[in-house]
């Protein structure tokens, strides 16, 4: 069951500096199904941000449809849950607060909310940090705080915009097995962008390959999961994937 | 923006308290130090140059008038109106300028229009306005009030505004996707994420209220620290005079000190938001 549909979407900017038109995203359809998790790669300047953000409801597009559930998105809201790159995590809340605070603008009691808060913690193993505030964490910290507070919102879809391209190798790859033990835990719909090829198979089911704002190549990705790096750094068929992306993307 | 905040994690049980008494005792010390070596200066020079009492005081007339207006509770009276003017202006100040700050920070248009209006008001505001607020007030309470209240409300305003243009995006962006609609975003992520510039504001708007209020207190009232400063002069007594500046200069510190700092440490520094200014 389809749950996201992106409708020959287009997006055009228009920029200020050169006093014209550009356009970001020229036509991109895209089905998601119910569960699914798609990773979207591209090379830089491919519009892959600019999707997301309409998907999100950050602006607004300029040709096309984006339909989540059948009805038309317009806006951001709690079913389309964001992950940024830069976190953007409230610095004036604790941990706990942060990922309490969808269900806190649902109007779910303190007790109630506080309990899926910690549950949630409990997920991406925070639970010892619930009390601190975002900028006396790591980054590796601080990102799980910004995936847990999505999930604990249970949006349709999960939008994560490079969340992991800003902490370090070693903390990304742990990051990328916790995010797959997770998904696997609680089957969100998850739209994933990346540049890191190796990060797009490792996670998904599909592989979606974007160049000059249109979709070039998908992929399906039919690796056995759990998936750990000690594993599927030496297999055959992820080395296989990954050096096809790879050249999807070089070609792009 | 984000300066990393220090946390000293030590969670020592049972002795801590002992710790925690040495250090601010130790703190205190630090603080009060430089000013006792100031008084000890004083108390050398004035007796060796033999200084004219009515030039400069001696530090043993300023205690003993010090002495007397604690007796006879004028001291108290004129604290105790000037603290009343500031508090009272003060409040009504950041009460009107916050949410009228952040209400025009909401829009980037109303924004760069407003500032260089609020610019050019906080630069203005305080003494500038003693003359006209005696007009429409008369003389005495409400013109002081005013005078308060105008010194902070500008730049407190102008502080918000500021504090509110610059939450970063992404932040209000995260905060709908989660559902929050118009009013939770104002007191859950505007109020907030503007806290260290209103922070700033208030500091300096409480500056220029304490200035202007010694200020207006010498030309509008009968009562007050200025006005006791102002009445002391025309009868010579230095030792009042200086007793008046240095209360007014102490109550600024335990302003400073029990007010604004405390103020800070629970928030923008506990968050790690500091943007000193
Ligand atoms: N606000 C804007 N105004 C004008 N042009 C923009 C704006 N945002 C993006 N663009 C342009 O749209 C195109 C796509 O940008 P986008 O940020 O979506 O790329 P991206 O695929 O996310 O790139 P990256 O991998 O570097 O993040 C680029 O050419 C960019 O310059
Ligand atoms: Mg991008």
């Amino acid at each position: 069951m389809k749950t996201l549909s992106l409708r020959n979407l287009q997006k055009t900017y228009f920029d200020p500096y050169a006093g014209s038109q550009v356009t970001a995203v020229h036509d991109v359809s895209l089905d998601v199904e119910q569960g699914e998790f798609v990773s979207v790669v591209g090379p830089s300047g491919c519009g892959k941000t600019t999707i997301l953000n309409m998907v999100a409801g950050f602006i607004p597009y300029s040709g096309g449809e984006i339909l989540l559930d059948g009805a038309a998105v317009k806006g951001p809201g709690p079913d389309r849950g964001v992950v940024f790159q830069s976190f953007a995590l409230f610095p004036w809340k604790t941990v706990l607060e942060n990922v309490g605070f969808g269900p806190k603008m649902r109007g779910v009691p303190k007790a109630d909310r506080d309990r899926i808060a910690r549950e949630y913690l409990e997920l991406a193993g925070l639970s010892h940090a619930a009390d601190r505030y975002p900028n006396e964490l790591s980054g590796g910290m601080q990102q799980r705080v910004g995936v847990v507070r999505a999930l604990a919102n249970n949006p349709a879809v999960l939008l994560m915009d490079e969340p992991f391209a800003s902490v370090d190798a070693q903390t990304r790859m742990t990051l990328q097995e916790e995010l797959t033990r997770i998904w696997q835990e609680r089957k969100p719909t998850v739209i994933f962008i990346t540049h890191d090829v190796a990060e797009a198979v490792f996670l998904a089911n599909r592989v979606v390959v974007l160049s000059k704002g249109r979709v070039l190549d998908q992929i399906k990705v039919d690796l056995p999961r759990p998936r750990v790096w000690d594993h599927l750094m030496q297999d055959e068929t992820f080395k296989r994937l990954s050096a096809q992306v790879l050249q999807m993307v070089r070609s792009a | 923006m984000i300066a990393s905040g220090q946390r000293t994690g030590s969670k020592t049980p049972g002795s801590g308290w002992v710790w925690r008494t040495m250090n601010s005792l130790a703190g205190a010390a630090v603080f009060v130090a430089p000013l006792l070596a100031l008084v000890a200066i004083w108390a050398i020079v004035v007796p060796l140059f033999e200084v004219n009492p009515r030039i400069f005081p001696s530090v043993a007339s300023v205690a003993d008038a010090a002495a007397d207006s604690i007796r006879d509770g004028s001291l108290i009276r004129h604290i105790g109106a000037s603290l009343l003017r500031v508090g009272l202006g003060t409040l009504i100040g950041v009460v009107t300028a916050v949410p009228l700050g952040i209400a025009m920070g909401v829009s980037p248009a109303v924004s760069s229009f407003l500032t260089p209006l609020f610019r050019f008001f906080s630069v203005l505001a305080g003494i500038a306005w003693i003359p006209i607020a005696t007009l429409w007030f008369g003389y005495g309470f409400g013109a002081i009030v005013f005078v308060i209240f105008n010194a902070v409300f500008f730049v407190v305003a102008y502080n918000t505004l500021l504090g509110v243009s610059t939450i970063p995006m992404t932040i209000r962006n995260a905060a709908a996707s989660l559902g929050a609609r118009r009013w939770a975003l104002l007191t859950e992520v505007l109020l907030p994420g503007a806290l260290p510039n209103i922070v700033t504001g208030v500091r300096t708007g409480l500056g220029f209220a304490w200035r202007g209020l010694i200020a207006a207190e010498m030309i509008a009232t009968n009562v007050g620290l200025g006005y006791m400063l102002f009445v002391a002069r025309d009868f010579y007594r230095t030792e009042v005079i200086v007793l008046g500046m240095i209360v007014i200069g102490l109550l600024w510190l335990l302003i400073d000190r029990l007010l604004l700092v405390p103020l800070e440490r629970a928030t923008i520094e506990r968050w790690g938001l500091v943007r000193r200014t």
